[in-house]
């Protein structure tokens, strides 16, 4: 048999509140110290307690980082999908199961590993029993596998932080784990881990953490939120970041948390916020964004800035609110009634994040307008390999902002919304610095901030809010090329799918298809976008969605001739994108466009 | 020369911190001539001028609706925000958080408050957010053009349709049952009593709730109105005087009333004095207050006057365990860690 090294898909399939997860993350964590290029994602269900969650790891030499396209290594806990995931598996493929679960093994033609995980457990302790036959799982495997003893220790260590009868208690059902396999069953799998030297060290972080970080460091003022999956834990790391970098020796802290009432309410907070001359932000997820509409309006048309950060999930309406997608694009561009567009970023790495979550705030302050980042449940909630971040290599930019009595005497005239130099951004003073006092309202307005319905008026406003986003595209981070030589074909894409992108360019090449990649950052598209659509005979736009949200965007932006060049594969099923899937489309679509 | 009369040369009259009135005035009404909402924004500008309050220092917030409208009416040298429909609290609350320093001063109307943005209302009194809520309560929506709102009370009749039969929402009662630390109900017709329960709540740390009956005089100030001028003003019945003495002015000095009367200090140390006209309300008393309403709106009458106080709870920005230094005047190497603490960070991941 040859050995399959550091190349396979383990599933773990248990039941949610079951402790799995610590176990499933001891299990990434001691893989990634030994210097396997691993990936993990947590598959749970929109549920505390009982309803069946999988854990996919992706070992890769390649370094890809999308779920297989099957599963070799299947860990079943959990009698209630018991049937269906063995009827998933290809023949060949290894089951360790849990043979005090009262379920048969119904296949002949896998690997079968039977271990009576509650049973070890029970003998340790019976009232744990539950948390620790999850332990015993990633001991059998670590001996089936061959993962080091050290790798698990640090792993517990790290999981388990200063709690010592916890690292105790889960060593030693690691140890029996291994033992019971070591002792009563004969590996006859091609499954094998082995360690890799680590060129550079790396630590893994959710991407909701990193942005939590990037705003902090950004100078966030006050975050205002209101509860949802899949960005709860984007709020909750800042609140415990806080006490950490953002207050001083007295317990105080320069940024307020604010829990709100409902998604409306964090929106009006965030305005309120930036309306007072500070940094304001809110985290939260599709859903939320529906409710904040009004205000993203307000903020746009009364050029009020504020930070949003949306974690997409699967929509429409409450979906699949534990899914992964990107289908919030159109509704962050052009969010609100009337004819608005906004400032979106798209982070597609932790490093990036962190960068975006600073960024974030420059930009709204610059701009005088809302900025979105939108991460999505995959990057946001599942754990990525990162170098370390890089701290801000600018200069906080605050924005036309008059602070000084001087400055404004200087002024021939002021207005609220006076275009004095021409790029579409006016000046503003802020409440309680007497400046220039102004009734800020949603209302038409003329330059000097006062009431009108004058047909001119309107006019030149909406002409300069558009103009003023339209400048901000090349001030924006700018696309990612890779691209090869006389390339024919060029895929864009974003945010998460970068995780994704170079299975699928493997995939294509495969089949003997050479692509370029472009992966966009930010709207309004990067004027490099056009020009990448003009250098390509044809150019797919990528995403995880189902109608081509960015797609549809480009099209109405890109020049018309260059629209026939532009196709459009989107696809989500709720699950992390897998590179076979969005590869086979592409070819799919390029054959038709052959025709 | 006498005293008087050199007041009398001197053309202008300025308050204690030698403003003239007019550094508090607005732009001109367009509201319906004889709006009970631009009383209360003459009163508005009476009391923050007599109260001394730098005008600059002052943020006027509103949602939508008539009441909405007035912000542009009084304190001109005051920023404003308009916001949206019900939801001016949350607005104020973000601008608090990071300044802390200003009067927030927030009008609403019985629409704004009592329906759409009932929510809000309820989270701001909860929070014991910091700031002035007026409401300008006249029992339908003016700008749509006279439709019943959740204040009207039953058995009213505006001037164009039927009876109201549907249960008013009493925004008072509301606010003392979720525990709001200073609730008064006022009219627009009284102006004296209005601009003393004002000035107590500028003076006020905390959530500071007047509902001011103000009639509508296009939609419902007809004979069948319960919120009309002249039902009003018949089925008033007062709890007490009511007397502000600022806290610059010092209280030896003021005349002392016959009969009984209470004096309760506020937190910046001026005194709201509540004298007792029939039987004396204890303001404190929640139970009292409830009880007050309860037989108001039994016999079809509107009681006014300082309901409800409670100067024990922390406000919002005691909740937030804030620097004492309003969060936009926090300088900018302040709110961003500096390198090294990223190089903390990293490295702490990294082992």
């Amino acid at each position: 048999m040859k050995k399959i090294i550091n190349d396979f898909t383990i599933n773990v399939a248990t039941a949610n509140g079951t402790g799995s997860q610590s176990a499933n993350l001891i299990l990434l964590q001691s893989l990634f110290d030994m210097g396997v290029p691993v990936s993990g994602k947590n598959l749970f269900p929109s549920n505390i307690s009982g309803l069946p969650t999988w854990y996919i790891i992706r070992l890769s030499e390649h370094g890809y980082q999308a779920p297989g396209n099957q599963t070799d290594v299947q860990v079943l806990v959990n009698p209630a999908t018991w049937e269906e995931d063995l009827a998933a598996l290809e023949p060949g493929a290894v089951v360790v199961w849990n043979e005090n679960s009262k379920l048969e093994m119904s296949r002949d033609d896998v690997i079968s590993y039977p271990i009576p995980m509650t049973k070890i457990a029970r003998g340790i302790n019976p009232k744990l029993a539950k948390l620790i036959t999850n332990i015993v799982y990633v001991g059998a495997l670590a001996e089936i596998l061959g993962i080091k003893q050290s790798a698990l220790e640090s792993a517990v260590k790290k999981q388990f932080k200063g709690k010592d009868s916890a690292i105790e208690l889960n060593t030693n059902a690691l140890e029996l784990g291994r033992e019971y396999f070591r002792e009563n069953l004969a590996k006859n799998d091609p499954y094998f881990v082995e360690e890799r030297e680590i060129e550079e060290k790396q630590f893994f972080i959710e991407g909701n953490e990193a942005v939590a970080l990037g705003c902090l460091f950004g100078g966030a003022q006050l975050l205002s939120w209101y509860p949802i999956t899949p960005s709860s834990s984007l709020a909750e790391s800042m609140i415990a970041w806080i006490p950490k970098i953002r207050t001083n020796d007295d317990g105080e802290s320069n940024c307020a948390v604010i829990q709100a009432e409902d998604e409306l309410a964090a929106a009006g907070m965030v305005l309120g916020a930036g309306w007072a001359g500070g940094r304001g932000m809110t985290a939260t997820s599709g859903p939320g964004i529906s409710l904040m509409q009004e205000f993203i309006g307000l903020a746009y048309f009364a050029e009020i800035p504020s930070v949003f950060w949306d974690v997409c999930r699967v929509g429409p309406s409450t979906g699949l609110p534990t899914r992964t997608q990107q289908s919030d694009i159109t509704l962050l561009y052009e969010g609100s009634h009337g004819d608005t567009q906004h400032i979106v970023l798209f982070p597609g790495t932790v490093e990036e994040c962190f960068e975006f979550g600073w960024r974030a705030f420059d930009l709204t302050e610059r701009f005088q307008t809302p900025v979105f980042g939108m991460s999505d449940l995959d990057l946001g909630m599942n754990r990525w390999a990162c170098s370390g971040f890089e701290y801000p290599n600018e200069d906080m930019d605050r924005g036309k902002v008059v602070r000084d009595r001087d400055i404004f005497e200087a002024f021939e005239e002021f207005g609220r919304y006076l275009d004095v130099d021409g790029d579409g951004i006016p000046y503003r003073t802020l409440p309680g610095s007497g400046m220039a006092p102004i009734l800020y309202r949603g209302t038409g307005h003329n330059p000097m901030g006062v009431y009108s319905e004058k047909p001119h008026d309107y006019l030149q406003l909406m002409k300069r809010l558009r103009d003023k986003i339209d400048s901000s595209r090349d001030v924006l981070p700018a696309p990612i090329l890779r691209e090869e030589n006389e390339c024919e074909i060029g895929i864009i894409y974003l945010g998460s799918m970068e995780n994704t992108i170079q299975e699928i360019d493997d995939l294509l090449e495969s089949t003997g298809l050479k692509v370029s990649q472009c992966r966009l950052r930010a709207l309004p598209a990067h004027s490099e976008i056009e020009k990448f659509i003009e250098r390509h005979k044809t150019t797919i736009v990528l995403e995880i969605n189902r109608d081509g949200q960015l797609y549809g965007i480009l099209r109405k932006e890109i020049p018309i001739e260059l629209v026939p060049k532009l196709r459009s594969v989107a696809y989500s099923d709720g699950m992390p994108p897998r590179g076979k899937i969005y590869a086979d489309l592409i070819l799919e679509i390029l054959q038709e466009v052959e025709k | 020369m006498s005293e008087k009369r050199e007041r009398k040369e001197r053309k202008i009259k300025l308050n204690v911190i030698n403003e003239p009135k007019d550094s508090y005035s607005g732009g001109k009404s367009s509201l319906c001539p004889g709006c009970g909402h631009d009383q209360i924004s003459s009163v508005i500008i009476s009391a923050a001028w007599e109260n001394g309050v730098e005008p600059h220092k002052i943020a006027k917030m509103s949602g939508i609706g008539c009441s909405s409208k007035t912000p542009a009416y009084y304190l001109g040298q005051s920023h404003g925000f308009n916001t949206v429909h019900g939801r001016m609290p949350s607005v104020t609350t973000g601008a608090y958080a990071v300044n802390k320093d200003l009067l927030y001063i927030g009008v609403s109307g019985d629409g704004d408050s009592a329906s759409i943005g009932i929510g809000q209302l309820i989270h701001a009194i909860r929070r014991n957010m910091d700031m002035v809520y007026i409401v300008e309560n006249n029992g339908v929506y003016g700008l749509t053009k006279g439709q019943y709102s959740a204040t009207a009370d039953i058995g009213s009749k505006k001037k164009k349709g039927a009876i109201n039969k549907t249960q008013p929402i009493d925004l008072c009662a509301l606010a003392i049952n979720l525990g709001c630390t200073f609730v008064a109900r006022s009219f627009s017709g009284s102006k004296k009593q209005l601009k003393s329960l004002l000035k107590a709540a500028m003076s006020h740390k905390g959530f500071a709730l007047i509902d001011v009956i103000s009639p509508c005089v296009t939609f419902n100030n007809n004979d069948e109105s319960m919120k009309s001028y002249g039902y009003v003003k018949d089925n008033e019945v007062t709890l007490h005087m009511t007397d502000y003495i600022p806290h610059f002015n010092p209280i030896s000095e003021v005349e002392v009333p016959d009969g009984h009367f209470k004096d309760i200090t506020l937190h910046d140390g001026s005194t709201i004095r509540l004298e007792t006209i029939s039987e004396e309300h204890d303001p404190t008393n929640a139970m009292q207050a409830l009880e007050a309403l309860h037989d108001a709106e039994t016999n079809a009458k509107h009681v006014t006057g300082l309901l409800y106080f409670d100067n024990t709870k922390a406000s919002l920005v005691e909740d937030l365990g804030l620097v004492d230094l309003p969060l936009i005047d926090v300088v900018e190497d302040e709110l961003r860690p500096n390198k090294d603490m990223l190089e903390k960070i990293n490295n702490a991941f990294l082992n």
